[in-house]
């Protein structure tokens, strides 16, 4: 599905990301771990072409990313707020990306409805633009709307981070099941140890750019990462 | 303290991504802020030494005691519109060990050292001194000048008062406008001199000097009345000005019917309608429309009417003109959105394209009513019109892809140069000048009209070919996508 080869990216003579070759299959949930700096929001940008790397490649389903629009038909992502358009209401939002995946307004309904639980009832049909939303919130329509229009990789960067408890374990279990139900790749990224043990069945851990383990996911993998990184 | 607030303060000024990008903006404002204070010199001296050969049968401290208030007045308006009031800035300390009443102050006294407050100095102080000095005395002509200077304080003041307030009553500006309207009326109808009333008021100081302390005294109180309200009201959410307001405008459903190019329209629609800044363009090309009143009821224009083709140009081409220069910095806070959903590059083009082409037909639509003026007006603007769409439309779209700098649309449009680069300032005039590359040879042969029909089949070819030029507008885009969106998250 994702293939990546010889990618690196260097700023100002600091190489930042240096990944000879990495694969990513399909329907696999790849957690991407790593402390500040090790170049996990680099790596994701430079898979969704918004950065062009110093060398190599990152081909997705098998075209380059940097050559091709296609890989945009069929990835979903969210990384930061500046995916979001803030000065739309989310109904807005939400209708905008529909037209683009081609939903009718019922098709958009029915899709919305099963987030019901996790949008608590504080985003649809509120007369309330994006920018004046909480951090929380915020995030909350930018996972929905990369989950939009059944694509079959996502990417999403700290997923967790700034959720409450609540939906922190909502969003768990329905990335599970979108995982289940639509042979989704999912690439996460995340500093809670915790919830990409649970989620990801394969771990990557990133430092200064480069891949230092690669494991599939165990009963001891929460434990030996909470042992890297205290020692770290 | 004091002076870590002030090393702060220039720290944020100098080290603003605003500032650094934006060299050339900022020398040209430096430039125009020296050229209002060297007018207001030259000013001061022509009201000290030159009102007598204008005025030769008037008196002339008479004569400025009369306009003062009308300075004043002018000066609050100006002030209103154009000054900033950096309230937000204290917003990072509130949470620190430091008193509220001791930041407050700090951002008042430092707020005094505006360059609108050397307008008033700069202009009153050599008139109290080598007129009114020399004729009532030094000492009164000092306290004159006191007077002014106070006065210019409490102006300042309390616009700044008046804006926060702003906030709280909305009606408050009606109200002052109706209020200023009031006294223009009864002025300009006689009932009450207000340059009668100014003398009298001012001529006063000048009879007993000591009253000037009365300005000194407002100086003060609307210090205190500043301090007052900031002491009571240091909540961020209720000193920004914009606050959110439920109100949602606009939705362009009947663009949904012109398919993905049609949302994108309507996008950058509500882009527009819904930031003061776009949309304060688009009341400019509104108004800007009636621009041609100004020439073309003119003999003396009518009579060199070569130029009119450049008023058809602006008339027609003017929110493509102030819109389209910032293509892609209006949307630089969600431009790696931009990159990443699911339109191509092309449709994105296509949209702003087709979306300058419309405001270019329907500026072009209302100005045919200047066929009233004669029906070569109409000509020229069809000229201007289809030069627009055909060559000038793509080519602001290039050059605005040439390092576009971000732009926050939370923030307004007086004096702000935020997105102003090279780019920007190139734009305007090879916009104007290609038309007369075409245009001007004919003239000068005599062959205007032909010149015009020239000008027209230019534009029209361009437009034939959009298609083309559309695909080269994308494929430079494609090559600089990385280098622009880099360049917007940094900012």
């Amino acid at each position: 599905m994702i293939n990546v080869s010889e990618l690196s990216k260097t700023y100002k003579g600091v190489t930042v990301v240096n990944i000879p070759a990495l694969q990513i299959a399909k329907g696999e949930s790849f957690g991407l771990v790593g402390n500040n700096g090790a170049g996990k929001t680099t790596f994701f940008r430079m898979i969704l072409d918004l950065i062009r790397p110093s060398t190599g490649y990152v081909m997705s389903e098998g075209s380059d990313v940097s050559k091709s629009e296609d890989w945009k038909y069929y990835t979903g992502s969210f990384l930061d707020e500046s995916f979001l358009i803030d000065y739309l209401t989310p109904d807005e939002y939400f209708e905008f990306l529909a037209s683009l995946h081609e939903y009718s307004s019922g098709d958009l309904k029915e899709y919305l409805a099963q987030f019901e639980e996790l949008f608590n009832d504080e985003i649809i049909g509120k007369k309330k633009y994006i920018r004046d939303l909480s951090k929380g919130n915020q995030k909350k329509v930018g996972i929905v709307a990369a989950l939009m229009g059944q694509p079959e990789i996502i990417l999403l960067d700290e997923p967790f981070a700034n959720l409450d408890p609540s939906t922190q374990i909502r969003l768990k279990n329905l990335l599970k099941k979108w995982k289940e139900e639509n042979q989704l790749t999912m690439l996460i990224s995340s500093h809670d140890l915790n919830h990409v043990t649970d989620v990801c069945e394969r771990i990557v851990l990133l430092e200064k750019g480069e891949i230092k383990q690669d494991i599939a996911t165990s009963d001891s993998t929460l434990k030996d990462l909470e042992a890297y990184f205290a020692a770290y | 303290m004091i002076s870590t607030l002030i090393s702060l303060n220039w720290k944020e000024k100098f080290r603003s991504p605003v500032w650094a990008k934006n060299l050339l903006a900022n020398i040209f404002l430096a430039f125009a802020a020296l050229m209002l204070l060297f007018y207001a010199v030259a000013l001061g001296f022509v009201l000290s030494f030159g009102l007598d050969e204008f005025f030769p049968d008037k008196d002339p401290i008479d004569l400025i005691n009369g306009l003062l208030v009308y300075y004043f007045f002018v000066e609050f308006f100006l002030r209103f519109f154009l000054q900033n009031v950096p309230i937000l800035s204290i917003q990072p300390f509130l949470h620190l060990p430091v008193r509220k009443s001791k930041i407050i102050h700090f951002m008042l006294r430092k707020s005094q050292l505006s360059v609108f407050n050397l307008l008033a100095f700069l202009i009153f102080t050599p008139f109290a001194f080598a007129k009114i000095g020399v004729e009532y005395g030094m000492y009164t002509g000092f306290m004159w000048w006191i007077m002014i200077i106070g006065l210019m304080f409490t102006v300042h003041f309390k616009t700044m008062y008046f804006k926060k307030r702003l906030n709280d009553i909305p009606n408050l500006f009606l109200i002052m406008l109706v209020t200023i309207a009031g006294i223009a009326a009864l002025d300009y109808y006689g009932i009450l001199t207000l340059s009668a009333v100014s003398a009298l008021i001012f001529n006063c100081v000048l009879d007993i000097p000591p009253l000037a302390s009365i300005a000194i005294l407002g100086w003060l109180i609307t210090y205190r009345m500043n301090f007052v309200y900031l002491k009571n009201n240091t909540y961020p959410e209720e000193l920004t000005t914009n606050k959110a307001n439920n109100k949602i405008a606009g939705e362009f459903a009947f663009l949904k019917r012109f398919g993905r190019i049609g949302e994108l329209i309507a996008l950058e629609l509500k882009l527009i309608l819904r930031h003061k800044r776009p949309r304060t363009a688009l009341i400019m090309s509104g108004v800007l429309l009636l621009y041609g009143l100004v020439f073309y009821p003119q003999e003396v224009y009518r009579e060199m009417d070569w130029f009119f083709l450049l008023i058809g140009i602006f008339v027609t081409g003017i929110f493509f003109i102030n819109h389209g220069q910032f293509l892609l910095s209006w949307e630089g806070g969600y431009f790696d959105f931009v990159l990443i959903r699911r339109t191509s590059y092309r449709q994105y083009f296509e949209a702003k394209y087709y979306m300058f082409v419309a405001a270019a037909t329907i500026a072009f639509v209302l100005s045919l009513g200047y066929g009233f003026f004669g029906l070569k007006i109409i000509l020229f603007n069809l000229a201007a019109y289809l030069f627009n769409i055909g060559i000038n439309i793509p080519f602001v779209m290039r050059i605005a892809m040439y390092s576009p700098k971000k732009i926050d649309l939370s923030k307004g449009a007086a004096f702000n140069y935020e997105g102003v680069g090279a780019a920007q300032f190139l734009i305007a005039l090879p916009v104007l000048l290609l038309p007369y590359v075409i245009y001007g040879p004919m003239v000068a042969i005599g062959q205007d009209i032909l010149g015009l029909c020239l000008v027209s089949l230019v534009g029209l070819v361009g437009f034939l070919f959009r298609d083309k030029t559309i695909d080269y507008l994308t494929n430079s885009f494609i090559k600089n996508r990385h280098k622009i969106a880099a360049g917007f998250r940094a900012q």
